[in-house]
C-alpha cells in the first residue's frame, strides 16, 4: 500500500485499516470563470499537487478526500454553510480534519471552521520546468508535515 | 552472347521477386514484431534507475535521495518521484533502504525522533526501524524496510525495484 486517495482499491485498503487512519485532508477549491479562471485553475493545480505529496507522506494515517469544491461569485458564507455538513459527517470517522485552500476568504472565516484551516498563497508554476516545480512542492509540504505532525503528537 | 548472361526475362523476375519480398518484409516485419512485443519489452522489475547522487558523496550518514522514472498508469503515463534513504555502511557497501514503512506505508525520516536518535522514524503510527532498516520490536512495523539492489555506473548510483526482506 502507497496510497491513499478516492479511488477503488485505496478505499478497499482504507476500510481494512480504518483504525489506524484518524486524519482527512480536504482540499478547498474556489471556481471562477471569466478574468479570474486562470487563477482559480493555478491554485486548484497547487493545492492538487501539495495535497497530493501530504497524501504520499502520511498514506496509512489519512486519507486524501475529493476536493470541496464552491463558486466564487458566491459569498462565502454559502460555502462556509456546505462545508459544515461536510465536517458533520467527517467527524464521526475522523479525529484530524485538515482544510487546505489558497483562497484566502477562508482566512475570515477561521474560527467559524472547527477543523484545522491550511492557508497557502498559490504560486504560478506555469513558467517552471518539472524540477523546479517538484524543488518547490517539496520544500512548501516539508512545512505542511510538520502542522500535521504537531497535531497528532498534540493528541497524544 | 555467352551462355551465363542473363535474359531479360530472367532479370525482371529476379528484380521483381527482389523488390516484391522487400516490401512483402516491410509489411510483415511491424505485425511480427506487435505479436511478440510483449516478449521483446524488458521485465520493468529488471530496470535500474538513475538516481542524481554520486556514489562519492555518501557518508555513513543516511541521505534522502530523490529520483525519477516514468510510470504508465491505464493509458496514462506520468512521472513519479520515489525516494531512498542512502548510506556507505562499515564495510564500505553502498545500502539504498526504501522509505515506504512495513506497517501501513507512510513515509519514514532518518534521526527525526529526539527520543530515539540514529533511527528510522514513521511520524504516523511511531514505528521505528535501526539504520539497516531491521524493524525495533514493540513498534508497529512487522517487516524490516524494503532494500533497492544498487548498481554504480560512470560515478552515478542506479537502484533497481526494492525488495521486501523478512529479517535482517
Amino acid at each position: 500500500m502507497h496510497e491513499m486517495k478516492w479511488i477503488p482499491e485505496d478505499i478497499e485498503t482504507y476500510l481494512n485499516v480504518k483504525e489506524y487512519v484518524d486524519t482527512v485532508v480536504v482540499p478547498l477549491y474556489g471556481i471562477s470563470m471569466d478574468k479570474e479562471m486562470k487563477q482559480s485553475a493555478e491554485a486548484a493545480e497547487f493545492i492538487t499537487l501539495l495535497t497530493t505529496r501530504i497524501e504520499r507522506q502520511f498514506t496509512g494515517r489519512l486519507i486524501l478526500f475529493p476536493p470541496f469544491t464552491y463558486l466564487k461569485k458566491d459569498p462565502i458564507e454559502k460555502a462556509l454553510a456546505d462545508l459544515f455538513e461536510w465536517h458533520n459527517v467527517l467527524k464521526a470517522d475522523f479525529k484530524h480534519i485538515f482544510y487546505l485552500t489558497s483562497d484566502s476568504d477562508w482566512r475570515l472565516k477561521e474560527d467559524m471552521l472547527q477543523g484545522t484551516l491550511i492557508w497557502l498563497p498559490s504560486i504560478p508554476l506555469k513558467s517552471m520546468n518539472d524540477s523546479q516545480k517538484f524543488e518547490l512542492i517539496d520544500n512548501q509540504s516539508q512545512q505542511l508535515f510538520s502542522i500535521l505532525t504537531d497535531k497528532w503528537i498534540e493528541s497524544e | 552472347m555467352g551462355k551465363n548472361n542473363v535474359t531479360r526475362r530472367q532479370f525482371l523476375s529476379y528484380t521483381l521477386t527482389g523488390v516484391g519480398g522487400f516490401m512483402a518484409a516491410g509489411m510483415l516485419m511491424p505485425m511480427l514484431r506487435f505479436a511478440v512485443d510483449p516478449v521483446l519489452k524488458a521485465d520493468a522489475g529488471g530496470e535500474f534507475i538513475q538516481t542524481p547522487k554520486k556514489a562519492s558523496e555518501l557518508t555513513s550518514e543516511p541521505t534522502r535521495v530523490d529520483f525519477t522514472y516514468k510510470q504508465k498508469d491505464a493509458w496514462y503515463e506520468s512521472d513519479v518521484t520515489s525516494t531512498a534513504w542512502i548510506y556507505k555502511d562499515d564495510n564500505g557497501k553502498i545500502v539504498a533502504l526504501s522509505p515506504i514503512c512495513k506497517h501501513l506505508g507512510c513515509t519514514v525520516n532518518w534521526n527525526t525522533d529526539k527520543a530515539h536518535p540514529n533511527q528510522f522514524f514513521c511520524p504516523c503510527h511511531f514505528g521505528r526501524y535501526e539504520k539497516n532498516g531491521k524493524n525495533i520490536p514493540g513498534t508497529p512495523p512487522p517487516q524490516p524496510l524494503d532494500l533497492y539492489p544498487v548498481q554504480v555506473k560512470n560515478g552515478y548510483i542506479y537502484l533497481g525495484k526494492a525488495q521486501p526482506r523478512t529479517h535482517v
